[in-house]
């Protein structure tokens, strides 16, 4: 790119107006393209169901980006597990002018029989960065008994399913809503659409907090003596209240084509049926799944941690801050990522008492989900904080406790402290902080509230529109365009000149005549006869050796004959020339002319100088 | 003496708008320290749409909206502010904790984002003109001295990429500040449609304070996004649309 841009540059057909247009086009279009280049890799994989029957598929998707993989990992042997890879494909999306690309691998799971299955840690080498998935825990469960299983004659119904028939509250569930239709059914294609395009939530339930709902690709099920084609969207809730839990679904009515079975004829005359169609029989359905009661049941109150703030969920820590060497009064970062499994955008970092000795501003959070529903993945608070005195020696160990409804007990992460070189410095007291004052017991905790009103006005200014739409101002970068350009002008024309000799002469030939112009002039008003002609003869001969290319010397008056008018001069030309020279000659010998004699020759030496 | 006179008549009513001003502000304070945030509010607004205002106008009226509970409003208030002084810490701190007071689905500004706004538009414009200006002139000076030409090269090369990547963070800037058009949420819960009819299916809802991407509008309606899947109608007059270097505007005039 370097070697592209210096070409550009330097190059000298690259220095045109369109040339450097050209140049800039190509650098910006590489300053543009720059960061695909340095997009992090990261590698993930995500089921789309956590939770399946036996004999149901879910699908495995390894998701790679920010560059290929050296390989694509091999899925170990999982007993009772059939795998068959389900394809690959590639993604690249510009959001906002941020690039990305991607490249997925899917694979079909399908249980033999119940019980956990974990995928395990799966390797892969991006870029030269060996990465590494967390393993994942699929949960096969029993196909039930419902009378919706049994009736395999049924053309179309709803099902929930729930994972789990107890729950916590606060903890986050997916829940399945499942559209089955019989295969045979003319317009079961459209109906299974038009759920994958429904964006609402299917679930029906109060004292929840819902937050999305995806869907999954469809699949084939079996139901008693029939198949069918399964729909699902997931919704992901979370419970807010104890006690039972109903969950319903929506009610909807759908028209449902069965074909007729005496079909009329074929047509001889269209034996591919483009004009005959199918003729059904259309009948109304009013479906809602059957509900599902759940039990929600509260957290446990003993051993409760003392810096819980409701998290519930799995979740794992990492911890980094810098710089580690700072003035007091300097900030440093903290960043804290919380990854793993749970409801994110209500997870919260916990009041760090021992900071007391930072001022503290509220964190940015940014999340990155790795599923559709948005359970799992990473929120990432970036603290600043402000050492307030060199008498600190670190940034003091961070916790943070959680409730795990796996293992239904709570647990706390810690991360250690993070050692500190706090240097003094020409700290001011912050104006929302009065550390001095307090002692360490009654600190605020940190970014409880707003920052206070400003006391003074400040400056005050005029809000107008930018300086990119003022006139003034765009005519002012005009400024630097015009002196660049004035100086390539210049600097041709002086190339120019130099490679032609016969240009150079014209040229200081036209500034010897317009200054002997002058001093002809000069010499008639001071009657200086001698003077005068000496300047006429020298003039002549300047310009005419230059027209003629002979130097100025070797012009006499026979030039006239032997070299102007071959060239086709005009005969009054010629003669004006000549007569120009004999009155010079002429002069030598009776150089006593008066001042109006001499004048009156300029006008007939430019009457010649214009007909050369 | 006459121009000294002209000097003084000119400045005179500046000085004294600008003691107005002073002395408004200070009110305004003293009725946010009384705690009559909404009394406080009508004073900084007066200020506000007085056109002399300052950074801290716009910070201490996002405060006493925040105190009165409109998280929306501050929120307005907070961006205003920023558009004058983009790296004041406190502001910086107020509109992050205003943001993470806003309950529901918003629209963060990304990485990307945040790293623009620590400048003004018009810093990064003068910024990448002074860059361009810098590299003509050095390319003027070359057409001038070819002699000098191996000796900066290097200077040339690096002018010219430190100016392109300069103008194009102000094209971003722009971009971000001009053409990108921002709905606060300024009613306690609000509800984003699937069309632009009362009747039409609820997409999702929307909360105090946040901050959704404008797309479209129709009649009464804006067509908003609060991030990928999440894109739905919304009543104007729920939110304040701001467009550009537009201020917020004040209580009074939405």
């Amino acid at each position: 790119m370097r070697r592209s841009l210096s070409w550009v540059l330097f190059n000298p057909r690259s220095r045109s107006p369109a040339g450097l247009r050209l140049s800039l086009a190509f650098i910006i279009l590489g300053l543009w393209s720059a960061p695909t280049f340095l997009l992090a890799a990261s590698f993930t994989a995500t089921l789309d169901r956590e939770t399946v029957m036996v004999g149901e598929t879910a699908v495995l998707t390894l998701k790679f980006e920010g560059g290929q993989p050296k390989s694509f990992p091999t899925l170990p042997t999982v007993p009772n597990l059939q795998i068959a890879g389900g394809g690959s494909s590639q993604n690249i999306t510009i959001v906002n002018g941020e690039y990305s690309a991607s490249i997925s691998q899917n694979y079909a799971l399908t249980p033999s029989q119940p019980g956990e299955f974990i995928i395990p840690v799966l390797k892969a080498e991006i870029g030269g960065q060996a990465l590494q998935t967390p393993p994942l825990k699929l949960t096969v469960v029993k196909p039930s008994s419902t009378a919706a299983d049994s009736a395999g004659d049924k053309l179309a119904f709803f099902k929930l399913f729930v994972p789990r028939k107890e729950v916590y509250v606060g903890e986050v569930l997916a829940v399945e809503f499942q559209v089955y239709v019989r295969e045979g059914v003319a317009n079961a294609e459209n109906i299974l659409q038009s759920f994958d395009q429904y964006g609402g939530c299917p679930v029906k339930a109060e004292g929840v907090s819902i937050f999305k709902t995806a869907h999954t690709q469809w699949r084939r099920s079996r139901v008693g003596n029939a198949n069918y084609n399964v729909a699902t969207l997931i919704t992901s809730l979370s419970p807010i209240k104890t006690g039972p839990l109903s969950l319903g679904s929506m009610e909807v009515t759908l028209t449902v084509q069965m074909p007729l079975r005496n079909q009329p004829r074929r047509d001889p005359y269209d034996p591919f049926s483009f004009f005959q169609r199918t003729q059904v029989e259309e009948r109304r359905v009013a479906l809602s799944a059957e509900p599902e009661t759940l039990t929600v049941l509260p957290l446990p109150k003993e051993n409760v941690p003392a810096g819980f703030n409701g998290a519930v969920g799995t979740f794992t820590m990492t911890l980094s801050a810098g710089p580690t060497n700072v003035a007091a009064g300097d900030p440093v970062t903290v960043k804290i990522q919380l990854s793993g499994r749970g409801a994110f955008d209500s997870l919260t970092l916990p009041e760090q008492s021992a900071w007391h000795d930072f001022k503290t501003y509220p964190p940015a959070t940014k999340v990155e989900t790795t599923d559709a529903l948005g359970l799992q993945g990473t929120k990432t608070f970036e603290q600043v904080v402000v050492p307030q005195s060199p008498d600190i020696k670190a940034l003091p160990a961070v916790s943070f406790s959680f409730f795990d409804p796996d293992q239904k007990s709570y647990r706390t992460l810690t991360q250690p402290a993070v050692p500190l070189i706090v240097r003094p410095g020409g700290l001011a007291p912050a104006p929302t902080v009065a550390t001095a004052a307090r002692s360490a017991s009654d600190n605020p905790p940190p970014a409880q509230d707003i920052v206070h009103i400003k006391p003074r006005l400040g400056a005050v200014v005029q809000i107008g529109p930018p300086l990119m739409e003022r006139n003034w101002f765009l005519a002012l970068q005009a400024v630097p365009v015009l002196a660049w350009l004035s100086a390539v002008t210049w600097r041709r024309r002086a190339d120019q000149l130099a490679n032609n000799p016969r240009l150079r002469r014209r040229r200081q030939v036209a500034q010897i005549i317009r200054q002997g112009l002058l001093e002809l002039r000069q010499h008639a008003a001071a009657n200086q006869s001698d003077d005068f002609f000496a300047t006429l003869v020298r003039l002549m001969q300047e310009q005419l050796g230059e027209r003629l290319d002979l130097p100025a010397s070797a012009i006499t008056e026979a030039v006239i004959e032997e070299r102007l008018r071959p060239c086709g001069v005009p005969e009054a030309t010629l003669a004006s020339l000549r007569e120009l020279f004999q009155t010079c000659n002429f002069a030598r010998y009776a150089p006593i002319k008066t001042s109006q004699e001499l004048a009156a020759i300029i006008p007939k030496f430019e009457a010649a100088l214009r007909e050369l | 003496m006459r121009w000294l006179s002209c000097l003084v008549i000119t400045l005179l009513p500046l000085y004294a708008q600008a003691a107005l001003s002073a002395a408004g502000f200070d009110a305004a304070n003293r009725l946010y320290e009384e705690g009559k945030f909404a009394e406080a509010v009508s004073a900084y607004e007066k200020l506000a749409q007085s056109g002399q205002v300052s950074a801290a106008v716009y910070f201490n009226l996002g405060n006493a909206y925040f105190k009165s509970g409109q998280i929306g409003r501050a929120i307005a208030a907070y961006r205003a502010a920023q558009q004058i002084t983009p790296r004041d810490p406190d502001l910086r701190a107020n509109l992050q904790f205003a943001r993470n007071q806003a309950p529901g689905p918003t629209l963060s500004p990304s990485r990307w984002q945040r790293w623009l706004a620590r400048l003004t538009l018009n810093e990064w414009t003068l910024l990448a003109a002074g860059a361009v200006w810098l590299w003509l002139l050095l390319l003027a000076i070359l057409q001038w001295r070819p002699a000098l030409r191996p000796a900066l090269r290097n200077y040339v090369f690096s002018l010219a990429v430190i100016a392109a990547l300069l103008c194009a963070c102000d094209g971003a800037a722009l971009r971000e500040t001009r053409f990108t058009r921002t709905a606060i949420v300024v009613i306690p819960e609000a509800t984003v449609r699937y069309g632009w009819l009362p009747e039409s299916r609820l997409a999702f809802t929307v909360h105090d304070g946040a901050e959704l991407q404008v797309l479209d509008q129709k009649d009464e309606w804006i067509q908003v996004t609060a991030g990928p899947g999440r894109i739905g109608w919304l009543r104007r007059d729920q939110t304040l649309v701001l467009s550009g270097n537009d201020l917020p505007p004040t209580k009074g005039s939405s």
